[in-house]
């Protein structure tokens, strides 16, 4: 590395930094993730006129697939603005989805009042499944004490396995996301591994956990993957890549016509991501996460860079008083005393990398299904 | 007029909640905690948090448990469950709550008429748990429903009554959890005879169904599924009527 590049911590295009070790600058200072953003957005959105001729080619083949069926996709629900706003668009185009929701224990009212509207008023049908709490806050504790900042993975595995497995259950043939790669095209892995990776959620189990069997733990590995996706044929489709799709414009819609009620911060639905990404992983890890998604934002031309770095500067809690309630509350659900939680923050911070992983195997299967979504093979 | 109170009522059975049906198969519902801290945001009247298989597995109440709920809950906590002495009320009272439950023991009206002596007779409850016969008539159950009260559901609630609780949960297993409605006959019945306030429970499935039973009898009424189940799947999810949607059925 040459002293140039050494010098500059800070991408001239997003805001992306330091934070993130494995980041590159080129020769014009512009960071990896907008190199990687120019070269997939293309493959992975569709814009203009071609977005309303694809669009309505994807939802007549999920109608198709529905024919006579109660139901003709499955949506994950969270009461996130996300979530909501894919239920919202897909019953105005005449889908009839089955709402999916993972309750972890950590749910705010917003959150369930949020999901509660929605429902009501867009006529949807809901099933829940609730994890045993002693398993999983077991679980979330063992990545508290792996201190790696992978602590949001136990629920990010745990939905995704969860909607295939009802959606295999069920004969439903599609899953329709609220992942879009306008406004989360990034993925950090130093700041967050393993959504996908059963191998290294159970080593952290086995060398941190308390011993509980992971079998109520919604869970899949490749093999149930490769099953569910090329034997069963379920097919995810991130639908808000088939719009122009904008948070702030998507949200005014949903206070207006659902009385959806915002909570202040990304993934703040729930009481846990709003604590882990809000106090444990800017504190113990350094990592503040609206800095990768003002970036996205920045690249989706949602946010200026003036307007991003100016955000950066808040606190990241909402508030100090909420801040003092989640803590609290915390310590609480998970038993831990005051001591006991400030020696988890102080022990020295780790990686993936230190334990059991399929980390070389995801790449692969990533750049497979980019192949597969450039041919038009995959859905977007 | 004192505004009709409506509570949510959660079951305890080891570290979380589950939901009965008709007393027998269950419904795994989380962790108690967060249901509460739900609960509190919705602004909820009183709740009432019931250990419901302490007395039949002959165990005490859970006192750390019951604290951690406690010191959760903004609202009044009614709390009832494996409560036999006096000691124990002592204990439960001791934790936060402003309620005790006494249910399995009381056909012993001296408990109850000691409890109200030392604590005020509003913040002893009585429930009592009620199944229909073959021909129709109410018999009270202890224990979880497994067990028949020798004495007649006529005598015993009068004994309650005169024995100084200050209310009366009134709890249909037949109807638990079915959410079609309350035992309208079994409210009128037993608030004809008593002064003391009625909370009814044990089939409520909407709104409406709270205003048949306050029109039979009920001063309050209580649910268990409503509140935490959606739509035809039975679906988790915590909720409660806006004040405006109580306001607008019960006045």
């Amino acid at each position: 590395m040459n002293l140039e590049e050494n010098k500059q911590n800070i991408c001239s295009r997003c805001v992306m930094d330091g934070s993130d070790p494995e980041i590159t600058y080129n020769s014009q200072g512009v960071c990896n993730h907008c190199e990687r953003y120019d070269s997939l957005v293309q493959t992975r959105t569709f814009s203009g006129d071609v977005a309303k001729t694809e669009l309505s080619k994807v939802i007549a083949s999920i109608k198709a697939s529905g024919k006579n069926k109660e139901y003709d996709c499955i949506i994950g629900v969270s009461g996130g603005v996300d979530s909501t706003y894919v239920a919202y668009r897909i019953k105005e185009m005449g889908l009839n989805p089955l709402a999916i929701h993972f309750d972890n224990g950590w749910n705010s009212e917003l959150a369930v009042s949020n999901i509660e509207k929605t429902l009501d008023k867009l006529d949807i049908d809901l099933h829940t499944y609730v994890i045993d709490w002693d398993v999983f806050s077991d679980l979330q504790k063992a990545f508290l004490n792996a201190s790696t900042p992978d602590g949001e993975i136990p629920t990010d595995h745990a939905i995704n396995a969860l909607l295939f497995k009802e959606a295999s259950k069920r004969g439903i043939k599609y899953i329709i996301s609220g992942m879009n790669f306008a406004t989360e095209s990034m993925a950090v892995r130093m700041w967050s591994y393993g959504h996908s990776d059963w191998t290294y959620i159970k080593d952290v189990y086995k060398k941190f956990g308390n011993g509980q069997s992971l079998k109520p733990y919604p869970h899949f590995s490749f093999f149930d993957l490769f099953n569910w996706t090329f034997l069963k044929r379920i097919k995810v489709v991130s639908i808000l890549n088939y719009m122009d799709y904008n948070k702030d414009e998507a949200m005014e819609v949903l206070k207006n016509e659902l009385d959806w009620v915002y909570y202040g911060g990304k993934h703040y639905e729930s009481v846990y991501t709003r604590f882990y990404q809000g106090y444990i992983l800017p504190k113990k890890f350094n990592i503040d996460k609206r800095r990768g998604h003002v970036s996205d934002l920045i690249r989706a031309g949602q946010l200026t860079r003036k307007e991003a770095l100016k955000e950066l500067e808040k606190e990241t809690y909402p508030s100090a008083e909420m801040l003092n309630h989640d803590m609290d509350f915390v310590h609480k659900k998970f038993d831990y005393t005051e001591k006991e939680f400030n020696q988890i923050m102080k022990q020295p911070t780790k990686s993936f990398l230190e334990f059991k992983n399929k980390a070389s195997k995801v790449d692969k299967i990533k750049l497979v299904l980019n192949f597969l979504r450039k041919k038009g093979i995959l859905s977007k | 007029m004192l505004k009709t109170r409506v509570i949510p009522v959660l079951s305890l059975k080891g570290s979380g909640i589950i939901k009965t049906h008709k007393f027998k198969t269950q419904t795994y519902l989380g962790d108690p905690l967060n249901a509460v801290k739900i609960f509190n945001e919705k602004e909820v009247d009183e709740l009432v948090i019931l250990d419901i298989f302490a007395s039949k597995e002959n165990r005490e109440p859970n006192y750390s448990k019951i604290k951690n709920i406690a010191t959760e809950c903004f609202m009044p906590l009614a709390y009832g469950g494996g409560i036999k002495t006096i000691e124990h009320i002592k204990k439960v009272f001791d934790q936060g709550v402003e309620k005790v439950i006494i249910n399995s023991a009381s056909t012993n009206y001296q408990l109850i008429t000691n409890a109200a002596k030392i604590y005020g007779t509003q913040s002893i409850v009585v429930s009592v748990d009620i199944k229909k016969n073959i021909w129709g008539s109410h018999e009270a159950y202890t224990f979880s429903g497994t067990k028949k009260n020798k004495i007649s559901l006529d005598s015993h609630i009068q004994n309650i009554a005169k024995a100084g609780a200050g209310e009366l949960i009134l709890q249909s297993i037949d109807n638990d959890s079915v959410m079609k409605g309350f035992d309208l006959k079994l409210i009128e019945k037993v608030s004809n005879q008593l002064e003391i306030p009625i909370v009814a429970l044990g089939g409520a499935g909407e709104l409406n169904h709270f205003k048949e039973a306050i029109s039979h009898g009920a001063s309050a009424v209580a649910a268990g599924s409503m509140f935490v189940f959606k739509g035809k799947h039975r679906a988790v999810l915590i909720n409660y009527p806006t004040q405006k949607d109580l306001k607008n059925i019960l006045n």
